[in-house]
């Protein structure tokens, strides 16, 4: 009777070390991983902040008017609909 | 005995670790916590601000404070001229920053992600960055005075000034959350700690009325007009005349709002909102419309114009001293007959003058949501002169800001509804939005006087002395406005306010467009000025809008 309550407290505390390690080492491995996250997440932001602001830029009239200097598009080559309606007809 | 000793050495053991930590984290730690709990305000990102075509006018982007730490620092000279070289910063000012008996000193703010990194490769001892947002503008300064800018309050938090960023800071703004975790020395939590994280509510977006594309033409077309009519300064604004949804508000000279805090705060002035000037003659179909509501005159009535008017010790005359006898009440307006229009104030009466002038909300503000909106004054009745009824029917003795005189002169030619005049149409969070509706305040004329009116005001394009370069096929309503700058108690002759407003397509106006030009040298005249530069953006935006012939 005694050996058995001997042996089974025995095993008990061995099991609870075991569990007691995996949850620390578990518990570990989760806090590696929400550092992880957290750390992409925050990258994530700030590339998101980036692409905005470039997608932003590209659809800004400031890049248009570049563009269309860029491309020589000036007064001269612009349609003049409303002071010579022929060009609307042709 | 072996067992027992080591059993009770154990319990020992183990009860000065209790005993211990106990002290540690109970008698001794300031307010019960752990050295490893660190607790970190979570800021929301501010709201964007974007057209009515979902175009971004303001955005949010990475920026970083860089920090020096002086006593990690391990050779000042040399970080003295890196900093400098790269920050495009001089020696001396950072030097004069860098107190070396310090712990923690913030040299510059506003650094871009790219600075970061070109630091960041530099691996200097001894500097640190924390991160930030700021404003990001893609279309630069098109809307300074619509935006406003965010600066910062006494205590350093961030706040918006002036126009929308003033107006709707709360809603921007959002609501900051916070972060209690216990973390180990290489920062990562501790699970069985404490971890509380309350999420911070980012700010809500602005959805405008405005129209970036239309903002362009207007600012391109008023610096073309301040140029060539060599003004001092200038507004356009267009409004949708059925809701008083803003299109476009554009006044010159503005201010750049990356730097903002380069310019004087007189360039912050939106003279939209804020300015008070004495309308002159664009302010006569208002007293024109009043006075067919009250049935006191018929758009063919006639008056006999034979000369000056002598009103008390003052003579009223015509802008050219000219007179053509008999004529309709629309020529009235046609040749912004300013002895016509004191026939029309006599006939409506002094009473329903000032009547009219409370239902146009002269005096109040509109309540237009930007920040800074001046309401102009409105004089008790009882302190009227007689000459005051006399000169405020063609627009001078009386102060409003440019906003006031667009929404009353929408009012006359939608129907007769006053309306609020707004920027923003929605507000979006993350789980809701907002939609803003136009509001009525009042209807102050009958579908038959707006009619009649807008007939009147096409008429007085058509016919008026001067001769535009008009969109051809266009049927276009409007009206020119000359007023003199009242200075100590007398107008300077040499001074004049030009102004032009007008609507296109006359029959179902798509667009009300105001244009005010503050002391143009080229001609006073806002014939001269004003309309031509009226005409200029109206033909814009009737190819924008492709917007078919009326003829």
């Amino acid at each position: 009777m005694k050996n058995i309550f001997l042996r089974t407290t025995g095993l008990m505390i061995v099991g609870l070390i075991v569990l007691n390690l995996f949850v620390m080492i578990y518990g570990i491995v989760l806090s590696d991983e929400i550092n992880n996250f957290e750390q992409k997440t925050d990258k994530l932001h700030k590339i998101n902040l980036t692409l905005e602001k470039e997608v932003a830029n590209l659809s800004s009239l400031k890049f248009a008017q570049e563009q269309a200097k860029e491309f020589d598009f000036t007064n001269s080559s612009a349609p003049q609909y409303i002071d010579q309606l022929k060009y609307a007809y042709r | 005995m072996k067992i027992k000793f080591i059993f009770l050495l154990f319990i020992a053991f183990y009860l000065t670790i209790i005993i211990r930590l106990f002290f540690l984290q109970v008698i001794y730690s300031p307010a019960n916590k752990s050295p490893y709990l660190k607790t970190n305000k979570l800021y929301p990102v501010r709201g964007r601000i974007y057209d009515q075509k979902n175009q971004a006018l303001v955005l949010n982007q990475n920026s970083y404070q860089l920090y020096v730490e002086p006593k990690k620092v391990e050779d000042k000279d040399k970080l003295l001229h890196l900093l400098s070289e790269n920050l495009e910063m001089e020696e001396t000012s950072i030097s004069a920053k860098l107190d070396m008996s310090k712990y923690w000193v913030a040299i510059a703010g506003g650094l871009t992600q790219e600075q970061k990194d070109k630091f960041d490769k530099l691996n200097l001892k001894g500097i640190g960055f924390d991160y930030q947002t700021k404003r990001f503008y893609p279309e630069a300064s098109l809307s300074a005075h619509i935006l406003g800018f965010l600066g910062k309050e006494s205590q350093g938090e961030d706040v918006g000034y002036l126009g929308l960023e003033g107006f709707y800071d709360r809603d921007l703004r959002g609501l900051p959350g916070f972060l209690e975790t216990e973390r180990d020395v290489i920062g990562r939590p501790i699970l069985i700690g404490v971890q509380q994280r309350v999420e911070a509510e980012d700010g809500r977006d602005l959805i405008l009325t405005i129209d970036k594309n239309v903002q362009e033409i207007s600012k391109k077309r008023l610096l073309e007009g301040l140029d060539k009519y060599k003004a001092k300064k200038g507004c356009i604004i267009t409004a949708n005349p059925k809701t008083m949804a803003i299109l476009s508000l554009v006044c010159l000279p503005d201010y750049d709002l990356e730097k903002y805090y380069l310019f004087n705060e007189n360039f912050y002035k939106n003279l939209a909102i804020s300015d008070l000037y004495e309308p002159g003659s664009v302010f006569k179909p208002l007293i024109m419309a009043a006075a067919l509501e009250e049935k006191k005159i018929k758009p063919n009535d006639t008056y006999n114009e034979t000369g000056q008017v002598a009103v008390g010790e003052y003579n009223i005359k015509t802008w050219n001293d000219k007179y053509e006898g008999k004529i309709s009440m629309t020529r009235i307006l046609e040749k912004s007959s300013n002895v016509g229009m004191v026939y029309i104030g006599e006939k409506l009466g002094n009473r329903k003058i000032y009547n009219y002038f409370e239902k146009f909300g002269f005096g109040q503000n509109t309540g237009i949501d930007l920040e800074g909106e001046a309401s102009g004054y409105l004089k008790p009745q009882k302190n009227w002169y007689p000459i005051d009824y006399t000169t405020v029917t063609f627009g001078q003795g009386i102060a409003i800001t440019p906003i006031q005189m667009i929404r009353a002169f929408a009012s006359i030619i939608n129907g007769g509804y006053l309306m609020k005049p707004y920027l923003v149409q929605k507000i979006v969070s993350e789980n809701k939005v907002v939609e803003i509706k136009p509001k009525v305040e009042r209807k102050i004329f009958s579908q038959t006087t707006s009619d009649i009116i807008k007939k009147m005001l096409i008429s007085t394009i058509e016919n008026a002395e001067a001769k535009w370069d008009r969109p051809k096929g266009y049927i276009i309503g409007g009206k020119t406005g000359t007023a003199q700058v009242p200075i100590k108690g007398h107008y300077d002759v040499s001074k004049t306010i030009a102004s032009f407003i007008g609507f296109a397509p006359a029959d179902n106006p798509r667009f009300l467009t105001f244009v005010v030009l503050y002391e143009p040298k080229s001609s006073p005249w806002g014939s001269e000025t004003a309309a031509p530069l009226f005409f200029d953006v109206a033909k814009d935006l009737i190819v924008y809008y492709g917007i078919l012939l009326s003829q």
